[in-house]
């Protein structure tokens, strides 16, 4: 009934985690923190290649046309993402595998 | 010449294989290391392929190792006197 071993419900078997569906203030500020730390890097690489009169390559571009910076981004981007198999088609996007490490900021079409 | 000094900030571990090439091409095998490459479009490339992981930086020249160790090391606080001429 009691200890390190009791029968909780997540440890009475199945797939039962305690992931909260939503981020902590904290959580946000990070997450806030990091995406503008993405686009200090494009900015920097942008601003050196310019100086240089290079021709920026293909991500590059493709980044700046399509990606909203860390200001243009509504909050709710910024802490949700889509999923089709959702209620309401939006989940926390902790939920995505290695989501401090990859850029998710775009909705599909229409979403 | 202008160079990119890049700095590896999160490590690579879980990423696909494909990240962890690009790091490698770098040069960047652990946390902290910092490597300098020159302003051009195929580094620009290389760096927003990982542009998660890594702090960048516009400088003028690069820098070796021993440099930027030199840099970090602090003050030691003495001096050895050389015996004077008169």
């Amino acid at each position: 009934m009691f200890g390190p071993f009791r029968a909780t419900s997540p440890l009475s078997g199945g797939l039962l985690w305690k992931i909260p569906w939503r981020l902590s203030s904290p959580q946000k500020r990070r997450q806030r923190k990091r995406l503008r730390l993405v686009d200090n890097v494009v900015a920097t690489v942008d601003a050196a290649l310019k100086r240089q009169n290079m021709e920026s390559g293909r991500n590059l571009v493709r980044w700046k046309e399509e990606m909203p910076t860390e200001e243009e981004m509504r909050p709710k981007d910024k802490y949700t993402m889509f999923d089709r198999k959702e209620k309401k088609y939006r989940k926390g996007i902790h939920k995505l595998p290695k989501w401090t490490r990859v850029s998710q900021r775009i909705n599909p079409p229409g979403f | 010449m202008p160079f990119f000094k890049i700095t590896l900030i999160r490590s690579s571990i879980g990423l696909p294989k494909k990240t962890q090439g690009v790091l490698n091409a770098l040069g960047l095998r652990k946390r902290m290391a910092t490597v300098f490459k020159p302003v051009n479009p195929s580094t620009a490339g290389q760096i927003m392929k990982i542009k998660e992981l890594v702090a960048v930086s516009e400088v003028e020249a690069a820098m070796t190792s021993a440099e930027m160790k030199a840099l970090r090391k602090p003050d030691p606080g003495y001096y050895i006197e050389t015996p004077g001429l008169g």
